[in-house]
């Protein structure tokens, strides 16, 4: 009953701080007055404890008694200024966060950065679904630090709300703020089990002219950039003080998948995107070639970890509503 | 020596974390226990201390907790236990027991941080309750590091990143007791103090002040500690009533019951009291003592309204109204005077009654002596003649009696103060069939020829005897007199220095050094408890109207309260924004910042992912006019900032400056 009353109480207390503090700037530099300050349930056994001695010491008329209690109050309202201080001035950046599959958990990267002479400690970073472990940053520190939660749907996950908490010093109190930033995290379809097999390997025997991949044929020459591997330097045009040029080869003849959405007939659209993801995968894995076709858009054939990006990308993005009107 | 030390502290940085904080937690409770240890019971001890045994074992061989039943069952037998041994679970004695045993027993099932959070708060407890005992100068420095330990350890059980290294966490606490220590110190000074208690005390075993309770068992206290403080003062219109004279009339104690005298439930009935000679007419200002007795003069014969003479000749204030405030009394007395016979029989049963079986041997040696005096008057003066020239001492540190108090006092330890004396003699005055009892009061008093007022200290209470003798009425006997003439005639101080009791050893007499150290020493103790232990209402007052604050009352304090507190908050406020001031940012970055700002200001904001060379190329294109100047700056900034400098030179000054120039002159 309490609980449910202290649920409803913190989720209406979010919902009023994300009314007054609106989207947070990224990089936030945290003022004092969006921290909010509460002591915490040991915080209330401490006082309650300061407060039974407070009468022991005027019951007995005992002034050391009375000089503990006074000084342990003192003690918690100096622990109070350190743990609202704690949290004030702190810089806070988001991070890219790493794309995940469906059903996986996703990790909304948080970077913080003390800017002050002094560290800083127990920070932890949380939302309703969990909180990082608690971090220390020392003067001029940086670190970056992960939130999960769970993405149980391809498409992009933003995490809505989280909180920066600490407890410092005695866990007497807790201060904490209520950050709303633009973070985002692509959720890419679940890759379907194992099934469909996929489709033939075709040859593209047009050749095409991108040069940026194949080594087959000479395409030309290009000026020499620091980081080009010498092994292609024309050195015969250097020879003849041309200036020091690369060879730029291109690709002809590539074989590569076509994953074409329109061959799934007879899934639904989820089903069809997870097929799709799996051949991906698949491809991707087995070093292969491949293009994808998905209505309204269309990725060319190509290998490497960026284009299986682009194309698990697409595929976790897709809005069949959109392609189709 | 200390390489070890800081060896062995390395070595408990190493341990796990758990074992740690657990060992930390116990240690701190360990500190804060052992000023219990002299009036704790043993089992106590022995319980507590095996708990924290057990549980250690449990941590280091990674045993499971106890079950739950078995740590209640536990709980509720050691509760038990306290409860029979103690006969209670309230004051100070059990209480302190019981909080020992229930973190004994709260250890047993520390598992989470707030378990062993809630063990320092125990701990915190228990160095209060030392306080109720015991608030001696010489144990504060103990106190002091106790208590900055304890907060040591609540910090450091509450980092769970890596564990903060202990001086760190030393550190940390230091400062925060020293930020911590001028609020305490105010609201210690300003906080209203209330006369009186909320609640009846069960009073502390251990040190006795003397001051007057209505019971009195002499040999229960082996070290009587002299309180200075004030019990009253008297200021005669008349001449003052001879050294000798000053007997102030407290609680009249008829019942013995073998060690112990109370004062008799029932009243008795009025006697008749005549009076001649000098009557002596004075205002009586009492400190509250939380009593309704009023110290006359023995004997009062005017009294004012609300106040009444018992059968005892005590007077007390009507209706069962406490002193619980500084309270003038105008009162009138006779020193000489006589109580018409004949004594009531209930009197007379009560005065003359022994408990069977105590005290024999005095029994037997009191019959003796009546018989070969052959009159109560000579059987009196045998009795004070046996205390003056037999080996009998006057001192206040008498060994502790045995259960027959009288007798082991008599017969084998013969040290005591009043009490001793009084209680003996009125036991002897008994068993040879004299109806006696015992007086409490005080006498004597400090005259101040500054204020004209008679002072008299707690530790000028008294205890004497009165005889009812056939013909004379109740007379009174003091047997301290008989030993210590100098008590009652010249005070306690005369007294003791005869018994060479507050002297320094001929020893320290010989070394200036050491003596001046032991009278520095004297002086810090008599500043701590007169100004530290006893500060009260009146020590407030006279502070605050040092501040010119005349008649503080409840409001002004109130306010002077919220004052201190706000200063609190916008000093540590200010304080902490001070030490969380950013680091200096290199000049460089400061100035490239300020040229962004100036741009941005005027809709050409850098984008994160711009460089120097990019942000500037982007605002050309905009504002192709500034193409002089931002050049230029973007050039000397790139210069700077990734131009070749051995390592840790300072920035070229002249090109600084002129990049700082180019960006103030910037008009966008």
């Amino acid at each position: 009953m309490l609980a449910r009353l202290l649920a409803v109480l913190r989720r209406k207390t979010r919902t009023w701080a994300r009314k007054r503090h609106g989207i947070d700037s990224d990089p936030l530099t945290l003022s004092g007055r969006r921290i909010y300050i509460v002591p915490s349930s040991l915080g209330i056994v401490f006082a309650l404890m300061i407060f039974a001695m407070f009468l022991g010491a005027m019951n007995y008329a005992n002034n050391l008694a009375l000089g503990l209690a006074f000084m342990l109050g003192a003690l918690a309202l100096t622990a109070m200024h350190y743990c609202h201080r704690n949290l004030a001035g702190l810089q806070i950046r988001s991070a890219a966060s790493e794309p995940v599959f469906a059903g996986q958990t996703a990790r909304f990267r948080i970077a913080l950065e003390n800017d002050a002479k002094v560290a800083r400690h127990e920070l932890v970073i949380a939302n309703e679904h969990g909180s990082a472990p608690p971090a220390r940053l020392e003067s001029g520190g940086r670190v970056v630090l992960d939130l999960e939660m769970p993405a149980p749907q391809r498409g992009l996950l933003q995490l809505d709300s989280f909180e920066l908490v600490t407890r410092h010093p005695f866990g007497l109190f807790r201060a904490w703020v209520y950050l709303t930033m633009e973070l985002r995290c692509v959720v890419y379809p679940k890759p379907s089990p194992r099934g469909l097999p996929p489709p033939p390997l075709e040859t593209d025997t047009g050749g095409a002219q991108d040069t940026r991949r194949g080594d087959e044929d000479f395409a030309g020459l290009r000026a020499f950039h620091p980081g080009d591997s010498p092994r292609r330097i024309a050195w015969k045009a250097y020879a003849r003080e041309q200036g020091l040029h690369v060879k730029v080869y291109a690709g002809t003849a590539v074989t590569s998948h076509s994953f074409d959405w329109e061959a799934l007939t007879g899934l639904g659209t989820e089903a069809r995107l997870s097929q799709l993801c799996r051949w991906v995968e698949d491809a991707y894995a087995g070093g292969r070639a491949f293009g994808l076709r998905l209505p309204g858009t269309e990725i060319p054939p190509n290998i490497g970890p960026g284009h299986r990006q682009r194309c698990l990308t697409a595929l976790a993005l897709f809005d069949e509503k959109a392609a189709h009107g | 020596m200390a390489r070890p030390a800081i060896e062995v502290l390395r070595g408990v940085n190493a341990w796990p974390q758990g074992l740690q904080r657990l060992v930390w937690v116990v240690a701190g409770l360990g500190l804060a226990i052992v000023p219990h240890v002299p009036h704790v019971k043993f089992w106590v001890l022995l319980l507590g201390a095996c708990a924290a045994a057990l549980r250690t074992v449990i941590e280091l061989k990674h045993w499971r907790l106890p079950p739950k039943w078995l740590r209640g069952a536990l709980a509720f037998v050691a509760l038990l236990a306290v409860l029979v041994d103690y006969r209670t679970l309230n004051g100070i004695d059990a209480g302190t027991a019981l909080l020992i045993v229930m973190a004994g027993m709260k250890l047993l099932e520390t598992k989470t941080v707030r378990d062993l959070t809630v063990i320092v708060f125990l701990s915190y407890f228990a160095l209060f309750a030392a306080f109720l005992y015991n608030q001696s100068l010489l144990r504060l420095p103990y106190m002091i590091v106790t208590a900055w330990l304890l907060t040591v350890t609540l910090m450091r059980i509450h980092q769970t990143t890596t564990a903060m290294s202990v001086r760190e966490a030393a550190g940390i606490a230091g400062k925060m007791f020293a930020q911590s220590l001028p609020l305490a110190i105010l609201l210690f000074l300003l906080f209203p103090r209330l006369p009186g208690q909320f609640w009846a005390v069960v009073p502390a075993r251990g040190d006795a002040t003397s001051g007057l309770s209505d019971e009195m068992s002499p040999g229960d206290v082996s070290e009587l500690s002299i309180s200075s403080e004030l019990a009253f003062r008297a200021r005669f219109t008349g001449a003052l009533p001879p050294a000798r004279e000053r007997y102030w009339r407290g609680p009249v104690l008829h019942d013995f019951d073998g060690r112990t005298w109370r004062q008799h439930r029932a009243p008795f009935v009025q006697q008749e009291v005549a009076t001649s000679g000098t009557t002596y007419e004075y205002d009586v200002m009492l400190e509250p003592h939380q009593r309704r007795w009023i110290f006359a003069l023995d004997v009062p014969t005017r009294w004012p309204r609300r106040t009444a003479r018992t059968s005892d000749l005590q007077l007390l204030s009507t209706p069962d109204r406490p002193i619980s405030t500084l309270t003038s009394f105008r009162l009138e007395s006779a020193t000489s005077y006589f109580v018409a016979g004949p004594l009531p029989r209930v009197m007379r049963t009560v005065d003359t009654r022994l408990p069977g079986g105590r005290n024999e041997r005095s029994i037997i040696l009191a019959r003796e002596m009546r018989q070969r005096a052959g009159s109560d008057e000579a059987f009196i003066a045998a009795v004070l003649a046996k205390f003056r020239d037999e080996e009998y001492f006057y001192t206040l540190e008498p060994p502790r009696l045995e259960l027959n108090s009288v007798d082991d006092f008599l017969f084998n330890t013969r040290q005591g103060f009043c009490e001793h004396f009084a209680s003996a003699f009125t036991v002897l005055a008994r068993a040879a069939g004299i109806p006696a009892r015992v007086v409490t009061g005080y006498q004597g008093g400090e005259y101040n020829p500054m204020s004209g007022y008679l002072l008299i200290r707690q530790s000028e209470a008294h205890a004497w005897s009165e005889v009812w003798l056939e013909g004379r009425g109740w007379v009174r006997v003091d047997p301290t007199a008989a030993v210590a003439p100098e008590r009652v005639e010249r005070g306690l101080e005369a007294a003791l220095s005869e018994a060479g009791e507050a002297l320094p050893g001929s020893f320290l007499r010989q070394s200036t050094m050491l003596m001046q150290l032991r009278l520095a020493w004297d002086a810090a103790n008599t500043f701590w408890n007169n100004q530290v232990v006893a500060f009260g209402e009146a020590q407030q007052r006279w502070l605050l109207e040092r501040l010119s604050i005349e008649d503080a009352d409840w409001e002004q304090l109130g306010i002077a309260l919220v004052l201190t507190l706000a200063a609190f908050f916008g000093g540590m406020s200010a304080y902490l924004a001070w030490r969380f001031r950013p680091r200096g940012k290199d000049p460089l970055a400061q100035i490239y910042e300020q040229m962004c700002r100036k741009l941005g200001r005027h809709g050409l904001p850098r984008a994160a992912h711009e460089g120097p060379s990019d942000y500037v190329a982007r605002v050309l294109q905009a504002r192709p006019e500034l193409q002089g100047q931002l050049t230029e700056a973007r050039n000397l900034y790139i210069a700077l900032r990734y131009g070749p400098r051995s390592w840790g030179a300072q920035l070229n000054r002249s090109e600084l400056s002129r990049l700082k120039f180019l960006v103030n002159q910037l008009k966008v």
